[in-house]
């Protein structure tokens, strides 16, 4: 049963290792608004410039192309590998491992930073705002995120009565194991329903003089998060009412873990959708040329992390990947971060201390074996 | 409308906004009783303290040129007073931009051409 778990993790791995490197270093960043997390400047079109553009960008695509590769032949190499408990920490690994592509992109950030000092391309603290559409543009309607959210927190609740002998249904399953599993994915929707208000308040984009453009630019670009957010809740929440329902009635391994490759697919093709509805709205609104462009790049620590102390704001666009990131210089902002880091460093030192020690077995609910 | 902040000038962020306003309701892109954004929402949209927003809206009141209550929030005067005279502040500010022009070669004719074209606007 450990090759449909490693399966599992595979599809994971090569199917956002692949994500990341389309979203991250398109063929021609040239062509885009933004490269490597620096938004495009005329200058950078020009003459010799061009040319250093140019060999930047292939370096650092050729750099992440062999790290996506080298994932992708790893975790399939795992696959194939016996079936045992160090392959399958392994592949946990390359879960994290897989974001060292964000080093050619933090590379090529630095580089192209460097680039504009060269050319001289001061920056420019200018912003636009458009009264009419302040505070006005949202597309995300509250009840269709808190409905999926709310069914989940009654699989929880369910589970958690299951657990404890109230509904004495399910006999062979293992003690509070469906109670921690059901938990966790409570604490997913939870975590859904700030983010996608984060993301839905967000700060309209000025693109155009005309309002009307501006209004529905935002508008269409809210409504593909709004639309990622809500399906991915209810992707987690009829994910823990069959998995119950499951347990419940066929309580079998081979079942249970095709349910979890399922939900990994429907995540996954969720997310995809979301970028390429994302990158239509892009295409499809272009930015008026006679706008000065609004340039923060120093305030993005390696085109990823936002700092900036002189922004009230505390959550800003992504320049890497999708949707929404937090302001470091923002006090929430501080306290999302360090959360966020302790939880990556204690997870990935529980894994290698589980694999060392080989304590991560007993710790572990029952494997299928 | 558009405002366009620009965070080195040398002019106040606050007064920026005032300017703008003052300038969007000169040429009707801001109607009587056209509704403004909150404090909170133009702050957050501009990424500003609240303070200052709140100073631009308090001095465009002071001027007359908005109203604010606390059921409405802010919006343009319908009827804003005329007094039909300039302002000394602006009359000397005027009386600045003259005299760089002539010194920057500009002829009168030029200037009035300019001045003509931004009182029909």
């Amino acid at each position: 049963m450990i090759w449909m778990v490693k399966l599992m993790l595979v599809i994971f791995i090569v199917s956002s290792a692949i994500l990341l490197f389309a979203m991250g270093f398109p063929k021609n960043p040239e062509k885009k608004k933004m490269i490597f997390g620096v938004r495009d400047n005329p200058k950078f079109h020009e003459g010799e410039a061009a040319a250093k553009v140019k060999a930047i960008s292939s370096s650092c695509r050729r750099s992440a192309l062999i790290i996506t590769v080298i994932v992708c032949v790893m975790s399939l190499i795992l696959l194939f590998l016996p079936e045992t408990d160090i392959t399958v920490h392994g592949l946990t690994m390359l879960v994290f491992g897989m974001f060292l592509i964000a080093v050619p992109f933090g590379k090529g950030n630095t580089e192209l930073k460097n680039l504009k000092k060269e050319l001289g391309i001061t920056r420019s603290g200018v912003v636009y705002s458009d009264l009419t559409n302040t505070n006005v543009i949202h597309s995300l309607k509250l009840p269709w995120i808190i409905l999926p959210n709310a069914v989940t927190l009654a699989a929880t609740v369910a589970a958690v009565l299951i657990d404890f002998g109230v509904f004495n249904i399910v006999p062979a399953v293992e003690k509070y194991a469906l109670t921690m599993m059901s938990l966790s994915f409570l604490f997913v929707a939870l975590l859904f329903l700030p983010i996608a208000v984060m993301m839905d308040n967000t700060r309209n984009m000025v693109i155009s003089k005309d309002s009307n453009i501006n209004a529905n630019y935002n508008r269409a670009k809210k409504k593909t998060w709004a639309d990622m957010m809500i399906s991915m809740s209810w992707a987690n929440a009829l994910f823990l009412v069959g998995y119950l329902i499951l347990i419940t009635f066929v309580n079998n391994d081979a079942v249970m873990v095709a349910g979890i490759i399922v939900y990994i697919v429907m995540i996954m093709t969720v997310v995809m959708i979301g970028v390429l509805n994302q990158k239509a709205v892009e295409k499809r609104y272009e930015r008026d040329t006679d706008l000065e462009l609004q340039d923060d790049d120093d305030n993005w620590i390696l085109g990823m992390f936002y700092y900036n102390p002189n922004d009230t704001r505390l959550n800003v666009e992504k320049r890497f990947g999708y949707g929404g990131t937090v302001n470091i210089a923002h006090p929430a902002g501080k306290v999302i971060m360090i959360i966020t880091a302790l939880l990556l460093i204690v997870s990935i030192g529980f894994i290698i201390w589980g694999a060392v020690t080989g304590n991560l077995d007993a710790a572990s609910v029952n494997w299928p074996s | 409308m558009i405002i366009k902040i620009d965070e080195y000038s040398d002019v106040p962020i606050y007064m920026q906004i005032r300017n703008q306003i003052v300038m969007g309701i000169s040429s009707g892109e801001l109607k009587g009783g056209e509704q403004l954004p909150t404090v909170r929402a133009l702050a957050l949209e501009i990424g500003i303290n609240t303070m200052t927003v709140s100073k631009t809206y308090q001095l465009l009141k002071q001027e007359g040129y908005i109203m604010t209550d606390r059921k409405n929030g802010a919006r343009v005067r319908e009827n804003i007073a005329q007094s039909g005279v300039i302002s000394d502040s602006n009359r000397t500010e005027l009386k600045r931009i003259v005299s760089e022009a002539r010194l920057s070669g500009v002829s009168k004719e030029e200037l009035k051409e300019l001045i003509d074209g931004f009182y029909s606007e």
